[in-house]
């Protein structure tokens, strides 16, 4: 019975020494872990201003009810839905659904239950401890939008970091774990890093139930630096105004410095409310109206500025009047050519809205002669057309700071002969085409408006931009200061600006037709202002291959300018979709956010008398009949990719 | 005369064993402090102690044999308690057991542990016959009954955990009293044999189901297993064990495994894991030995009784502690099963505690009267 008694107790002496003091140490390290939880402290994203200092985006605190992953370990969820849904009035669908997504992932720290809680909600939480150990409340800096949708395409929105986002190294080397709040658009993704900052995070003790005992460690988040836009929020919420107003609720409308690139207001219409992707996106109801969205033909999530492509019409016929004074295929002394009222190339007969006789350049720009611009065209020859391409970039993104531009579809023998391949060689008639902004010019907005702020200055294209400037953050002579950060081309190999060699006498011809466009009878004439010089022209884009409803898929109408036309300040760009004629709807709304600049920088009404509707009259657009089967396959105008 | 016989019962008092007993309560209360800091479960084992002591005192002062003539009695005593303990109201609930019963001013108490006392008496009265031969099989059934009636009425509560002390009890009655050695022998054999092939066969078959398996893997690997389900309570006791390292843990007794609930049932059940990571490798050696040099001095006392039921009385009790410590420390430290018994004289609970005491009074009132024929 002794002997039992020593082989038992024995037994147990070695069982403890290999517990106590061979693996001792590794277990006592598990145990630790165990009971200690890093919880993060998100740091507060930066705040975004426009260029005089005026708040576009911050965030505030909201209170999230939580679920403590690590307390509800093997428990079923299930049990839950019931009381939670009752007592926080949650739809229990939704909880449902939410708890089942749980199951399928990995080991978050925290199950939503309730985002933005109200104070009855965390008295309800507090109230009820015992039953629901489990139930947190925590505290999220939540980025407020305006909820209209003003400058959603700039500003774009955060969201919470998506699985993808996370196997990516970028994403890895940051640092960044799942439930990381990021910018997913606009300029909250291209200056993401400066804005985030890095969470901070509390050290505590928890008992077996995850209640907090002791505080071991605190590090303090650091803040997101905050950002100022060259955005000017007056500019821009007239640019919004029109465009709401306009007759088909869609289109564009730019506005840059043209003596730096600084973007003064960008609007894209229609447009969403960003709230929807840093708020309601992880509910059902959030869901459903994302996918309304993305399924909208309006296609309010595109922003138009950059990512849609349209055909230029007569603005095009800018850049060309550089390009063929510079390649000598006109003159300063003779560059008259034949109207015609059209041109016959073959047997097809392509016309010019009116007949305009003989007239030079700048007759031509201010009348918006085609078929001048025909003969033009065929002076250059699609090889002068291409250097002209290249000279303005609009083969190249603009670069400006704003996520997934496009690059503009430009007349080139190669672009033929992938548009139609059964017919690939490049003719007169293509030539025709690609001279006047229909067919084989398909650009981007804000392509267009780089290159009218580039010829305004007589050639320095310069990088648009949203970004002024990144804060300084702390103060100098500290370690965590941080100097302040002024806008650097995202492409670090382009020169900005890009000087484009314009002869003076060049430029001051074309300069005079545009503005005679609108202060000598030209087809812009119904927005001249009175002792402000305004320089532009209209553009009448024929959509074509959208089908017989001409109703709906009337003219784009644009138009293009800047003022004062002899010491430039700002420059523009609007289109108004399928609306009609450039002189009628897009001229008009530029000239309404003329109106508020110039009273911001004058300090006085804008002289406004409108010119008389018959003036406008004499507008041209570019209406063709082109080849049936180069327009069949033309690419989609409105491309959202 | 009363003087004298004091004098001497006072000289021939077993005091290692008094004292050791004593040392082992005082001790146990300072682990059951720390792992119950904020609650009275420290101060209610001091009362129990003293509790314990009187009865303990008065036992051992009294002739055991004339104890043993009332057997029956107390028998029959202790089956009424564990029926009065199954009635609703009267038998409190606790973690789906009824097995306590309520009493006005101490709280509750657990029969099951008196019980044993009194049958360890019965089956001590009935094998205690002078015998020549070979147990009988009727001895052997009348033995399985008087084991069978309170064993029953546990299981109706349902205390699986308890029933199991009791059958050491009558395995070592049976052995002492003759029990036929091939047909332990045979037994034992068979058990060696037969387990480990029936639980391969079991599970090649399907017989033993997942669960069961991941109770016995718990066993041979803690840290493979479901750390969070079934094994939770194994495995966190191992890292509390694991925690006390050499000399214990230096993390404070609010942050320690107990204090912050990772370990369960830590007053009670779990009360070796404590004090293993109180007090270390060399605390948990030195409590080991006090247990040994405990049931050294019982073996010792049982050697010299005077008569074969003051021996097996001594022996059950000695097969029934023996068998707890080992089951009730095999768990703090994973190898054995989670079973829900307590660490005789160390584990909070009065009726524990004073059931052992009225035993080890037993057994002293045994020792006392050796030289008394």
């Amino acid at each position: 019975m002794q002997i039992l008694v020593v082989l038992m107790l024995g037994v147990l002496t070695v069982r403890l020494y290999v517990l106590q003091v061979v693996r001792g140490e590794r277990y006592a390290e598990i145990a630790e872990n165990q009971r200690r939880r890093r919880l993060p402290i998100p740091a507060p994203r930066g705040i975004i201003f426009d260029r005089e200092g005026k708040v576009l985006v911050d965030s505030r605190p909201i209170y999230n009810v939580i679920l403590s992953r690590e307390d509800v370990k093997g428990k079923d969820l299930h049990a839950l839905i019931e009381p939670l849904a009752e007592g926080l009035m949650v739809e229990a669908e939704m909880l449902k659904e939410r708890f089942d997504l749980v199951k399928s992932m990995p080991a978050f720290e925290s199950i939503p239950v309730k985002q933005d809680a109200s104070a009855g909600d965390i008295a309800w939480v507090e109230a009820h401890t015992l039953e629901f150990p489990e139930l947190r409340v925590e505290q999220q800096p939540q980025r407020r939008y305006p909820a209209n949708g003003s400058l959603a395409h700039v500003l774009g929105y955060v969201g919470e970091i998506s699985p993808e986002q996370l196997k990516q190294q970028a994403s890895k080397d940051q640092g960044l774990k799942p439930g990381d709040i990021i910018g997913l658009s606009g300029i909250e993704q291209i200056y993401d890093d400066y804005l985030r900052g890095t969470d901070g995070y509390r050290e505590v003790l928890v008992d077996s139930r995850g209640r907090i005992q002791a505080e071991i460690e605190i590090v303090d988040p650091i803040p997101g630096r905050d950002l100022v836009t060259t955005i000017d929020l007056d500019l821009q919420n007239s640019a919004e105004e029109q465009l709401a107003n306009s007759a088909t609720k869609r289109g564009v409308l730019i506005a840059m410095d043209p003596n730096n690139g600084e973007i003064l207001a960008l609007a894209s219409y229609p447009t969403f409310d960003p709230n929807l992707f840093s708020q309601r996106i992880t509910t059902k109801e959030g869901r459903a109206e994302y996918h309304a969205l993305l399924n909208d033909p309006q296609t309010p999530l595109l922003n138009r500025a950059v990512q849609a492509r349209y055909p230029p019409g007569s603005t095009w016929k800018i850049p060309m009047a550089i390009a063929g004074l510079q390649q000598n295929a006109i003159t300063l002394e003779h560059s008259n050519l034949v109207c015609g009222g059209g041109i016959t190339i073959g047997n097809k007969f392509t016309r010019c809205m009116g007949n305009h006789g003989s007239p030079d350049v700048k007759a031509a720009i201010t009348h918006s002669c085609d078929g001048y611009f025909y003969r033009l065209g065929l002076k250059m020859g699609i090889d002068g057309i291409v250097s002209m391409v290249d000279e303005f970039d609009f083969n190249k993104r603009t670069g400006i700071d704003l996520p997934n531009e496009v690059v503009s579809f430009t007349p080139s023998r190669e672009f033929k002969r992938r548009m139609q391949p059964r017919d690939p060689e490049w003719r007169d008639i293509d030539t025709v085409y690609a001279s006047f902004g229909q067919v084989y010019d398909i650009i981007t907005p804000i392509s267009l408006l780089r290159s009218i702020a580039g010829i305004s200055q007589g050639g320095n294209m310069y990088i648009p931009h949203v970004l002024k400037e990144v804060k300084s953050i702390g103060s100098p002579d500290t370690a965590n200061y941080k100097a302040l950060v002024a806008f650097q081309p995202l492409d670090q190999s382009r020169p900005n600006p890009k000087i484009i060699p314009i002869p003076k006498d060049i430029h001051e011809k074309v300069v005079d037709g545009m503005w005679s466009v609108v202060n000598a009878g030209g087809t812009g004439a119904r927005i001249r202002m009175e002792g402000f010089d305004i320089a532009g022209k209209t553009g009448t884009a024929q959509v074509v291959g959208l089908g017989k409803d001409t109703g709906k898929n009337k003219d784009h109408s644009w138009f293009v300018t800047y003022a004062p036309a002899f010491k430039p300040e700002i420059a523009m760009v609007g289109l108004i979709e399928n609306s009609g004629f450039g002189g009628h709807h897009a001229a008009p709304a530029i000239r309404g956010v003329y109106d508020v600049y110039y009273r911001k920088t004058r300090h006085q009404e804008p002289p406004g008398a409108l010119p008389k509707p018959q003036i406008a009259k004499r507008e041209t657009p570019n209406k063709t009949k082109p080849a049936t089967a180069a327009t069949a396959q033309q690419p989609a105008l409105v491309s959202n990719q | 005369m009363v003087a004298i016989i004091h004098k001497r019962s006072w000289r021939d008092f077993d005091w290692i064993l008094a004292l050791l007993a004593i040392a082992i309560v005082l001790f146990g209360t300072m682990q059951i402090r720390n792992a119950q800091p904020t609650e009275a479960y420290w101060a209610k084992q001091l009362i129990g102690l003293a509790i314990g002591l009187v009865a303990m005192l008065a036992i051992a002062f009294t002739d055991y044999r004339k104890l043993l003539q009332f057997a029956p009695a107390f028998y029959v005593f202790g089956i009424i308690l564990l029926i009065i303990v199954l009635i609703p109201g009267v038998g409190l609930k606790i973690n789906g057991q009824r097995a306590w019963i309520k009493v006005q001013g101490i709280g509750q108490f657990q029969p099951s542990e008196f019980v044993k006392v009194t049958t360890a008496m019965m089956l001590a009265r009935y094998f205690g016959k002078q015998r020549v031969q070979a147990l009988a099989l009727k001895e052997m059934v009348v033995g399985g009954l008087i084991l069978g009636l309170p064993i029953a009425l546990i299981l109706l509560e349902p205390d699986a955990g308890s029933v199991l002390t009791y059958l050491p009890i009558l395995a070592v009655v049976l052995f002492l009293s003759g029990i036929k050695l091939r047909l332990v022998i045979a037994s034992a054999a068979i058990a060696v044999v037969m387990i480990p092939a029936a639980y391969v066969v079991g599970v090649k078959t399907g017989m033993v189901k997942g669960y069961q398996q991941e109770r016995i893997n718990v066993i041979w690997e803690p840290e493979k297993a479901d750390r969070r389900g079934i094994g939770y309570h194994t495995w966190q006791s191992i890292l509390t064990v694991g925690e006390g390292g050499l000399f214990g843990s230096r993390s404070s007794v609010e942050h320690s495994q107990s204090g912050l609930k990772f370990l369960p049932e830590p007053h009670t059940d779990f009360i070796f894991a404590v004090t293993a990571e109180n007090s270390g490798f060399v605390g948990c050696v030195l409590v080991l030995l006090a247990y040994m040099v405990l049931l050294s001095r019982l073996i010792t006392g049982a050697r010299r009784a005077s008569d074969r039921p003051g021996m097996l009385f001594i022996m059950a009790f000695v097969g029934g502690l023996t068998f707890q410590i080992f089951i009730n420390i095999g768990m703090a430290l994973g190898i054995s099963p989670v079973i829900g018994v307590p660490l005789p004289l160390m584990s909070a609970g009065l009726a524990s505690l004073i059931a052992t005491f009225i035993a080890i009074g037993f057994a002293i009132s045994v020792q006392l009267r050796r030289f008394v024929n």
